[in-house]
């Protein structure tokens, strides 16, 4: 018989740690604001750094690019020209260095206002459904402290976005005061789409629901910044839309205290909208929780037939994005191409470029398919992403123990996002077509598919290198697989400013899309590119099904 | 196929290693048709683990683990045919209903008992119409529990299974458990209290940081079960010494802490001899057993 002390440390240990637990409603909420700076922290590294760099690019590259007059003269010929701008923004002043960089942003706000409102939605809508918030509301955290939890961290991250734009430009030789308001602006847009993304999650019952809502604002936005564009004269129509704020921060406007104030404003109404809104009950929604279902649903009775199920979901969304752009690009070739036309410089110096045909409604769709070819090569990603999820999450555990191999798992999972590429790759030519026959300048039916399906080989490319990511080291499949495509096409986009050599920016797929419908496909990029994805997809799949399963 | 003869669950030598850490060391198990055995052990005792390489979700990093003569990495297709498994913690699909799910899963299973999984809904009072991201944690268990035994399979591996379900589910399905029993289906669940492997087990092995230190019939490791004793009391102390089944005694300033296994009544008459003003009895959790009768013996050693 031996005697123990009662203070051993060994039965100590648990009530201390019990009593580690915050229980103050400022510490837990400290650290669901810690929690949520964890969950956004990589994307957000990854898009700062790549948005900043991209932008610096242009400051960077600036006085090399456009060294004689005769050069900032081109650039100065595409101001003001409705079609472009409804594209690109507003584009003034841009024979400088300040001028070119706002204007540029016009395009990369864009992105901002894509990645704002979804981790916002992210973090709201989609922590309940995963059950996170249900662990922090146990403590002594009110919906009201989570929001502004959420908000408080989003916030912290475009401080810090606003810093690195701010002082990367400044440092490259950029007007200080134009690069600190440039900083500023796009933090604020940033803010204004997660705004209206946590808005959109107090409104909507559930995840999907939230990012059409706030889906719709953005094509709102956008559509107004459009108009604006198009009819040329209503300079009202620019103030109506954030995205024509973002236009007016140049110098000559003299408007930078209207377009910080109309931020602020609407920033500010959105929040407390969202926080006015903040409910009491998790899952609730004003437009219905979702939580109950049809009395019939469509019965999902194989695993073939969830992989189709996750599949098409995730499309989905994707592919109303590509509609939507694959017919705006169709609605405004005629247009673009015209007012090329009338700059024969520019004509050939695209063409000297791979460019070629820029004047013809042919040879835009090339031009702008690019961008369709970037979604594509993301949604790539995303699918891959999707499939590591499953694992992640655990989920996949209920097929793998039953009678159901990875082989079989993962396979269906790569074909399903290979159909599904090629089939949003042929929906969004087939769009564009159907815009050029809408403004009655058509290109040909073929044409449009082509264009589209010229996109497949690259996106197939992607999710093969995705799969071997999943397949060899899957904790990196999100941070790696979409790294990959985004440093594909800086290389192409930003390489030729920074005096890359050509033989490291052949190595990006985009550089080696061919401008298809104007020129013919090139069949050896493509079967290269099918034989390299391929590769990718048989290790990973070899690897995946050789080595254990990861939680995340 | 399966090879007649052969015991349900064999691990032989089994031996799963994270980078540096053994989580799990040369594990030798047989069960046969027909026993419910218990997998013991505290938290990061290695269960998950074992059940995990046992399922073939994670490779053996040496040994090896077979289900009705199948290699669980060689063969898990057809080693699953024959089994239904509850995990620990269920994460559904958000967008799908329960019953969506469990319709799947049975599907996928190679089918199920509609009957009984009616059936089993009903006792578990589960309401299978919502969406999976709305169900609570003991929901979700729920849905694991049915999903698994809804299909009758010959052979159930659970893990925790009964984690998240509120005391009046566990004894559901406990006696689900003794039902399958009766029907001759093997049984290989892991848990953390020692009550709840009482309750259901045949045998049990029990597990400590990796490795199996115990293996035997409940009566054989009766010696585990203790009961955890703390008494106050005033004037002169009990003498406690050589009172069978007392172990750890601690007696000092007025109070008594010690724990006894097997029958109290020779420490009860002990403790009459002091004036006790107060007495309380409770089972201790398995790392309070497990310091009283492993560490000892990882003292002497
Ligand atoms: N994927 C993993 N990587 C590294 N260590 C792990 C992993 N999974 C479990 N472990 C470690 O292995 C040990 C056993 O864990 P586990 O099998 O989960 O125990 P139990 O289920 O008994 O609680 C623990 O120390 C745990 O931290
Ligand atoms: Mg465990």
């Amino acid at each position: 018989m031996t005697a123990t002390t009662p203070s051993s440390p060994r039965t100590r240990r648990r009530p201390a740690a019990a009593a580690a637990e915050p229980r103050s409603p400022a510490r837990v909420w400290w650290r669901a604001y810690r929690h949520h700076l964890r969950l956004v922290r990589n994307a957000a590294i990854a898009w700062i750094t790549a948005l900043t760099a991209i932008s610096a690019g242009v400051v960077a590259t600036f006085d090399d690019r456009y060294a004689t007059e005769a050069e900032r003269q081109a650039l100065t010929a595409m101001e003001g020209i409705p079609a472009f701008e409804a594209l690109v923004g507003r584009y003034v002043q841009v024979a400088t260095v300040e001028g070119l960089t706002l204007s540029r942003w016009g395009m990369f706000g864009i992105l901002v206002a894509v990645w704002a409102m979804l981790s916002a939605v992210k973090l709201l809508r989609g922590a309940e459904e995963v059950g996170h918030v249900e662990a922090l509301r146990a403590g002594l955290l009110t919906p009201w402290g989570l929001l502004a939890s959420v908000l408080a961290a989003l916030g912290t991250v475009y401080v810090l976005f606003a810093v690195a734009i701010g002082a990367t430009h400044s440092a490259l030789g950029m007007d200080a005061a134009t690069s600190w308001a440039l900083g500023g602006a796009v933090a604020l847009l940033a803010a204004t789409f997660a705004a209206a993304g946590a808005l959109a999650s107090q409104v909507a019952g559930a995840r999907r629901q939230a990012v059409g809502i706030v889906g719709a604002f953005l094509g709102l936005t956008l559509g107004v910044r459009l108009m604006a564009a198009a009819t040329g004269t209503a300079e009202w129509l620019w103030w109506a839309t954030p995205f024509g704020w973002i236009g007016y921060l140049h110098e000559v406007d003299e408007a930078r205290g209207a377009v910080f104030g109309s931020f602020a404003v609407l920033v500010i109404a959105l929040v407390v909208a969202a926080l006015m809104l903040a409910r009491r009950e998790l899952h609730a929604g004003l437009v219905g929780d979702g939580a109950e279902i049809a009395t019939r649903p469509r019965s999902v009775r194989s695993q073939g037939g969830l992989a189709a199920r996750l599949t098409a979901a995730s499309a989905a969304t994707w592919g109303i994005v590509l509609a939507v752009v694959g017919l705006a690009f169709g609605l405004l070739a005629r247009d673009f191409s015209e007012a090329v036309a009338d700059m024969p410089t520019m004509v050939q110096f695209a063409a000297e470029i791979g460019w070629i045909g820029i004047d013809t409604p042919e040879g835009v769709v090339a031009f702008v398919f690019v961008l369709v070819t970037l979604l594509l090569a993301a949604l790539a990603a995303a699918l891959v992403v999707g499939m590591r999820e499953e694992e992640a999450t655990w989920r996949i555990e209920h097929l793998l123990v039953r009678p159901v191999g990875r082989l079989r798992w993962l396979t269906s999972r790569v074909g399903l996002a290979a159909v599904a590429l090629a089939l949003l790759a042929a929906m969004t030519g087939v769009v564009a077509w159907l815009g050029t026959v809408i403004v009655g300048t058509p290109i040909s039916f073929t044409d449009g598919l082509r264009a589209g399906l010229n996109a497949v080989p690259l996106a197939w490319l992607f999710l093969g290198l995705g799969v071997a990511v999943l397949g060899l080291a899957p904790r990196l499949t999100a941070p790696l697989t979409y790294g990959i495509v985004v440093a594909a096409f800086l290389l192409d986009f930003v390489g030729g400013f920074v005096d890359l050599p050509e033989a490291i920016i052949d190595l990006s797929p985009f550089r080696q899309l061919a401008a298809v419908p104007a020129a013919d496909v090139d069949l050896g990029a493509a079967l290269a590119m099918l034989a390299v994805g391929l590769a990718g997809a048989v290790i990973g799949v070899l690897a995946f099904c050789r080595r254990d399963l990861k939680e995340a | 196929m399966t090879s007649p003869g052969a015991p349900v669950v064999r691990l032989v030598e089994l031996t799963k290693r994270y980078g540096r850490l053994t989580a799990l060391d040369r594990f030798t198990l047989d069960i046969h048709e027909g026993e419910i055995v218990g997998l013991l052990g505290p938290n990061g005792a290695g269960k998950t683990t074992t059940l995990r390489t046992l399922l073939g979700l994670l490779k053996p990093s040496g040994g090896s683990a077979e289900i009705f003569g199948l290699d669980a990495w060689q063969q898990p297709v057809e080693a699953h045919r024959h089994l239904a498994f509850i995990p620990g913690e269920f994460a559904v699909w958000p967008q799908l209903s329960g019953g969506q799910i469990l319709d799947l899963l049975g599907t996928v299973a190679g089918g199920y008992d509609k009957g009984y999984r009616d059936e089993l809904v009903e006792r578990f009072n589960f309401d299978p119409s919502k969406r999976g991201r709305s169900y609570s944690k003991g929901n979700r268990q729920k849905i694991a529990v049915i999903a698994a035994l809804m299909t009758r399979a010959p052979l159930l591996v659970m893990d925790e299974p009964s984690s998240g379900l509120d005391p009046l589910m566990t004894a559901e399905f406990q006696e689900c458990l003794r039902e399958a029993r009766a029907e001759g289906q093997t049984i290989f669940l892991s848990s953390h209290i020692l009550s709840e492997v009482e309750a259901v087990c045949d045998r049990v092995a029990v597990l400590r940081e990796g490795v199996c230190v115990e293996q035997g019939t409940l009566a054989e490791l009766r010696h585990l079960h203790a009961n955890t004793v703390e008494a106050t009391y005033t004037g002169d102390p009990p003498d406690l010494d050589g009172v069978p089944g007392v172990e750890d005694a601690y007696v000092a300033d007025g109070v008594i802490r010690l724990h006894v296994s097997g029958s109290p009544d020779a420490l009860l008459k002990a403790l009459a001899q002091a004036s006790i003003t107060g007495i309380q009895m409770r089972e201790p959790s398995l790392e309070e057993l497990f310091h009283a009768f492993y560490d000892d013996s990882a003292d002497a050693a």
